[in-house]
Order: C-alpha cells, then sequence, then structure tokens
C-alpha cells in the first residue's frame, strides 16, 4: 500500500477504490454484527426447543402464550408503562418551563444551573438508584410506586431540558415578541406561540425519556417488590431461575412495544423533524 | 401583563441588547426544588452514610473508603473495574472508528441508513441484546455450532461465561456510541484537507495519521470518555455474560444489595463510582477547552 507520492490521479482513484470496497465490506460486517444478537432473539423466541438449540427444531407460539400466562409478566410490564408515561409527564411540567427559562440567558449562573438539570444523566444510575432507595425510605417512601415514579423522574429531566434548550435557542424571539406587542397575554404568548414552536423539543425529549424508563433496570430493580417491579426487573429474576425462551418471547414484545410508540411519534410528528 | 407595556419597549434601546424574555427566573423553582430534593439531598446523604454509619462508626470515618482500596480483592475489583472498561475503549475506538470514517467520507446517501442501523437497537432492552450474545455463544448455540462444524473449534463449547464474551457485549451496546461522537466530529474536517495532503505526495496512511486522526481527535475524545463512563456503570453485560470471572464495582454493589445489605460499604462503593466518573467528566472538560482554544 505504499503509493508512491506523484502518483497519477487515475491510478490513485483506482486503489482508493479497492481500499473504500474493502472499508465497506467491513462496515457491512460490523451491521451484522449489531444485528446478529436482536435477530437470533427473535429466531429463538419461535423455537419449540425449552432450551436455546440451533438449528431451530420448530416453529411455535407457545412463548408468547406463557407471558400471558405468567402474571409477573403482565403486570410488570403494566407497571412499566405507567412509570415510564408518568414520569415523562412530570419531567416534561418540570423541565420545559426551567428550559425556556434558561435558554436565553447569557448569565454565568444560567449556563450552571442548566449543567445542574443536566447532571442527572451523567451520575450512574445503580449510584443514584441506591442512595434514592436509602433516602426515600428514611422518608418512609422506600419501595414504592412513588419512590420509583420519583426515581425515573430525576433520571428523565436531562433529556427533557436538553433537547428545548437546543429547540428553543435556535428560534428566534422576534415571534414571541411580535405576539407580545400585538396584544397576546403572556399566557397565550406561551400556549399559542412558544409551545407549538418548541413542540419538537418537547417531542424528542419525552421520546427519550420514554424508551430510557422503559429499559432502565440498574434504576429500577432498587424499588423492586411484587407491586412496582418493571418489566426488566422481572426479566432479570426470571433469568436468574431458569432459561428458556420466554425471554425472548418478552424481549420482542418489548422491542416491538419500542418500535410502535416511534411510530406513534412519527405519525404524530415525523421522525425526520425529530432527529434533525 | 396588557399591549401597553411591551409596545412601550419598541423605542426603547433596552430592547435590542435584552431580546424579548416570555419566561423568568422563577420558572426555573419547580425543576430546582425537586432535584434539590430527590437528586442534591440523596447524593449528599449517601456520602454521609459511607461516612457514618455500620462500622465506620467504631473504626472512624474512612473506614469503607480504606477497606475498598487496601483490601486485596476489593482493590482488584476496582482494578478490574478500569482495566475492563479502558479495555472495551480501546475496542470500541479499534471498530468503530473505520465505520465512523466510512459514513462521513464515502457513504454519501447511505449515510442516513447506517445512521439508523445504529440507532435503532437502542430500541431494543439491554436484556435482549445481552441475552442474543447468550444464545449465539452458548454451547448449543448458533456462532457455537457453526465453528464447530467448520471445525474451529475441537468441541461444543460454551462460550457465553467468558471474559471475552463480556467485550463482545459490551462493544456491541456502545460502538455505536463512539461511531456517533466521531462522526459528528468528522463531519466538520474539510475533505480538502486530506486531499492537499495527498496532492502535496503524502501515502493515504500518511495522510490518515497527520490530519484525519488528530483532526478528529475532540471526537474520539468525546466517544471514548463516554464509552469509559458508561462501561463503569453497566453490571448486567458482566452478570449475564461474565459468568462470574469479572467482577466490576457496579456489579459487586448490585451483588452487595442483594446480598449482604451492608448500607455504608455499598454507599462508599457507589461514591467511588461515582468519584470515577467525575474525575472522566473533569478531564473531557478540560480536554475539550483546550483543543477549543487551539482551533
Amino acid at each position: 500500500m505504499t503509493a508512491a507520492g506523484l502518483a497519477l490521479p487515475v491510478r490513485r482513484r483506482r486503489r482508493v477504490r479497492y481500499g473504500v470496497i474493502a472499508l465497506a465490506f467491513y462496515v457491512l460486517l460490523f451491521l451484522g454484527f449489531i444485528a446478529a444478537p436482536i435477530v437470533s432473539v427473535v429466531a429463538v423466541s419461535f423455537s419449540t426447543a425449552s432450551f436455546i438449540a440451533f438449528p431451530i427444531p420448530g416453529f411455535t407460539l407457545r412463548w408468547y402464550w406463557r407471558i400471558i400466562e405468567y402474571k409477573p409478566f403482565v403486570d410488570a410490564l403494566i407497571v412499566s408503562g405507567e412509570v415510564a408515561v408518568l414520569s415523562t409527564i412530570f419531567g416534561t411540567l418540570l423541565g420545559v418551563p426551567a428550559a425556556l427559562a434558561l435558554a436565553r440567558s447569557r448569565a454565568t449562573a444560567a449556563a450552571i444551573v442548566s449543567n445542574f438539570l443536566l447532571a442527572p444523566v451523567t451520575v450512574p444510575a445503580i449510584v443514584l438508584g441506591l442512595s434514592l432507595l436509602y433516602f426515600l425510605s428514611s422518608l418512609s417512601l422506600g419501595i414504592s410506586f412513588t419512590a420509583l415514579l420519583i426515581a425515573h423522574t430525576v433520571a428523565g429531566i436531562p433529556y427533557i431540558v436538553r433537547t428545548v434548550l437546543s429547540v428553543y435557542r435556535a428560534i428566534p424571539p422576534d415571534l414571541e415578541e411580535a405576539a407580545a406587542i400585538l396584544g397576546a397575554s403572556r399566557w397565550q404568548t406561551l400556549v399559542h406561540t412558544t409551545l407549538p414552536l418548541v413542540r419538537p423539543g418537547v417531542f424528542a425529549g419525552g421520546l427519550f425519556a420514554i424508551l430510557t424508563s422503559l429499559d432502565n433496570l440498574p434504576l429500577s430493580f432498587f424499588f423492586g417488590s411484587a407491586k412496582t417491579n418493571t418489566l426488566p426487573v422481572v426479566m432479570l429474576s426470571y433469568m436468574e431461575n431458569q432459561f428458556d425462551p420466554s425471554i425472548a418471547a418478552v424481549s420482542t414484545v418489548q422491542m416491538l412495544i419500542a418500535i410502535v410508540v416511534l411510530l406513534i411519534a412519527d405519525r404524530v410528528y415525523g421522525i425526520e423533524k425529530l432527529t434533525s | 401583563m396588557t399591549a401597553g407595556s411591551p409596545l412601550a419597549d419598541i423605542d426603547g434601546k433596552a430592547r435590542r441588547s435584552r431580546p424579548y424574555r416570555l419566561a423568568g427566573p422563577s420558572w426555573i423553582i419547580p425543576v430546582l426544588l425537586f432535584l434539590g430534593f430527590f437528586f442534591v439531598i440523596p447524593l449528599g446523604a449517601n456520602i454521609l452514610r459511607s461516612l457514618q454509619s455500620g462500622q465506620a462508626t467504631t473504626n472512624g470515618p474512612l473506614f469503607y473508603y480504606v477497606k475498598l482500596l487496601t483490601d486485596a480483592y476489593y482493590g482488584g475489583v476496582i482494578v478490574e473495574t478500569l482495566k475492563v472498561a479502558a479495555i472495551s475503549t480501546v475496542l470500541c475506538l479499534i471498530v468503530g472508528y473505520p465505520v465512523a470514517y466510512f459514513m462521513v467520507r464515502f457513504a454519501g446517501r447511505w449515510n442516513a441508513v447506517i445512521v439508523f442501523l445504529l440507532i435503532a437497537p437502542l430500541l431494543t432492552s439491554i436484556i435482549m441484546r445481552t441475552f442474543g450474545w447468550r444464545v449465539l455463544l452458548a454451547r448449543r448455540g448458533l456462532l457455537t455450532t457453526q465453528l464447530f462444524e467448520w471445525g474451529l473449534i475441537p468441541r461444543p463449547l460454551n462460550l457465553a461465561d467468558e471474559p471475552f464474551a463480556v467485550y463482545l457485549g459490551l462493544v456491541h451496546v456502545l460502538a455505536p456510541f463512539m461511531i456517533l461522537s466521531i462522526t459528528a466530529v468528522l463531519q466538520k474536517v474539510d475533505v480538502r484537507l486530506e486531499e492537499s495532503a495527498r496532492v502535496l505526495g503524502a501515502s493515504a496512511l500518511g495522510t490518515f495519521f497527520r490530519i484525519t486522526l488528530p483532526l478528529s481527535l475532540d471526537g474520539i475524545a468525546t466517544g471514548c470518555i463516554l464509552v469509559f463512563v458508561v462501561t463503569c456503570g453497566s453490571f448486567l453485560t458482566m452478570l449475564l455474560l461474565g459468568g462470574g470471572k469479572i467482577t466490576t464495582l457496579s456489579l459487586l454493589i448490585y451483588q452487595q444489595f442483594n446480598v449482604t445489605q451492608d448500607v455504608g460499604f455499598a454507599a462508599a462503593m457507589g461514591n467511588t463510582l461515582l468519584f470515577i466518573g467525575l474525575i472522566c467528566l473533569a478531564l473531557q472538560a478540560r480536554f475539550l477547552r483546550r483543543t477549543g482554544v487551539k482551533s
């Protein structure tokens, strides 16, 4: 590969193209590596064997029935959904006003406060969960749905604040100013001008918060009880006792739920607008 | 507020220097109270707990920290935590950089597809992805069976409960973050700089190591620190794929919490983990500021 320094452009282009083909092949391999475990879990969820074996001996929906029969799975799924949605709503109610107030300020204090609101995401969830459990226990909230909800709200606030901050900073103040000049009250300006403008930020942040909450095992397992187990907690304890494809079936269902959430988000708003 | 006051502002000069603000500072108060109460106080109480509970009350406040750092077993766990995090960071960088480079320089309209394929796995739970590696690497798993049929391994081994499997799982979960951190910076590197280097006689490898790599250091640093911190905080991969052969600080917290319930010691371990994370963030802030000054 020691290309002569003054090689003709034509020759160089040929050589580069071989390199690019090799690189493209490597990227394909890498994407296969990323997809492999996910695809194989979906495959195993339909396997007739009660242990993991390839090639799959036959096709069955038995493990999906098992989810419905095994009550902890269903209960946990409901708890997970409730916690994800409620914590995101609370996080939005707390985070959006703060982000709106902080976005346009150039004061040092505002920068410090913004960083503080983003801080919970940098604390390992396992540390946050441990600390919150003992603190809430001292308030006799201990292992309860409320405690779980508080923990997930703390963890979700940074996602909402971050996206709303960046979206609101990109919006010129002229529109709100125009609304105010035309006689809108503060409240009217907020409802009719500001909130519609920052909606993509609220939406994207909320989506992040919901998806992280659904999968936040290190935070949830501290608050686990029969009534407050989230889906990942139940899955982990199930895996520690037995090892059958129903875990694969639950995983597949959970993935489908996430996809449905995303599709709804796409219908309501449009994914391209969320990611840009 | 009526229409009168904003109208009056129009000819005042203050308007230009200070743009219209809808939200006042008071809008921040609820979230500050909430996080103060449920984030700052719990973490603070956790520090106090590690200094003043259980054996720390009789043996001095730093008892648990001394135990953690000097005891052969616990000291080894801290070293192993840092080792696993460092190795997985380097692996993610090596595996991910070529992908990032391809995405920015050659992928063109396929870039969006690759970004989608990198982000899509985030929709699945970490349990699913880790379980997937068990499916592939178990004694009768897909990969093991194939390797055996190709004659690459003498008999169907269980590859799932090995350090190898832990690194595979960590790279699988974290490489996308590394790649996206690098592409964010690489996108801003002008391709003409590379072309100039080639025209002026540098080899392809020389151009890469002298131009492309140094210019993308910012993204590499961001990605590395992200991967390092997340690895330090994760225990699921080690728990499900390590087969007890790799014990890190977070895994130890999880096990201690389930088994012994030594509150003070668990708190001390959590704070040590937090401290490692804070050092990484401080390094990041310092590093990014320095490169910021240069450019």
